[in-house]
């Protein structure tokens, strides 16, 4: 089963860094070694709020499927819904791709009726 | 016939007995609703929640059976023993039509009462109350 394809009602994306270590002399002089080429660590929290539970379980059902952090996995364009940018912006980059950074957080709101938050990172 | 219903019409029924002197009676009904509005729509969309139901209702408090009048609702909240579960009273809104009667019937807690005494006054009580449940009969 593939990343569910409902879409989002609040998406918050961080951009990650590139992979470097900085070396800090006495004088102050910061010499920094470039480990990589690829920007890695981006964030993502989507929200799905007032979803029903039938959708919400999806969630749980695909994180699973995915032995939870452990394997990653592309998402839908659904995800991007109202973005109005570069679809590449908001998504992992080349050679990334996007595993569970937190377990999906589903809360109830009333009968038949719940909420949730699936927090994500983008890795190499 | 159209009807006009003015507050002559008006009655209020506490457990199933008409409350004399009733000055005035309001009820409030409303539905909490839930925001479905996902990141590409441009209007927003809802879906229904919870209803709530309260109100209030000014009685002189007229010295009668200690049924149908005052007493009964100041009964549910000034009382030496806490408030238990089982404290709540049968509430019948009604409009009075010819004899057809109009009701809006539901179980509720009596939150608050306000009652005193002036000078140059009739005392009266103010009680509010808050509905538990769905509404057990609607005939408006």
């Amino acid at each position: 089963m593939a990343f569910p394809s409902h879409e989002p009602t609040g998406r918050t994306f961080d951009a990650g860094d590139y992979t470097y270590k900085t070396f800090t002399s006495q004088s102050g002089k910061e010499v920094r070694i470039l480990y990589g080429d690829k920007r890695t660590g981006m964030t993502l929290r989507l929200e799905y709020t007032n979803i029903a539970d039938t959708a919400a379980d999806d969630f749980i059902t695909h994180y699973d499927e995915v032995k939870g952090g452990f394997t990653t996995f592309t998402l839908p364009s659904q995800f991007r819904t109202g973005w109005g940018g570069s679809a590449a912006a908001i998504d992992v980059t080349v050679g990334n791709k996007w595993r569970y950074a937190a377990p999906p957080s589903v809360a109830s709101v009333r009968p038949g009726i719940s909420s949730v938050t699936v927090e994500l990172i983008g890795v190499l | 016939m159209s009807k006009v219903y003015t507050g002559r019409d008006g009655k209020l029924l506490i457990d199933g007995t008409e409350q004399i002197k009733v000055t005035n009676w309001s009820l409030t009904g409303a539905l909490e609703v839930l925001e479905t509005t996902t990141l590409g729509d441009d209007q927003r969309s809802y879906a229904p929640g919870v209803q709530e139901f309260s109100g209030s209702a000014a009685l002189l408090y007229y010295n009668d059976d200690g049924r149908n009048d005052a007493a009964t609702a100041l009964k549910k909240v000034l009382k030496i023993a806490g408030v238990s579960s089982t404290d709540t009273v049968d509430l019948r809104l009604r409009l009075v039509e010819g004899n057809t009667n109009h009701d809006v019937r539901l179980t509720a807690y009596v939150t608050s009462v306000t009652f005193g005494a002036s000078v140059g006054e009739v005392s009266s009580a103010q009680i509010s109350f808050q509905g538990t449940g769905a509404l057990t009969g609607v005939t408006i």
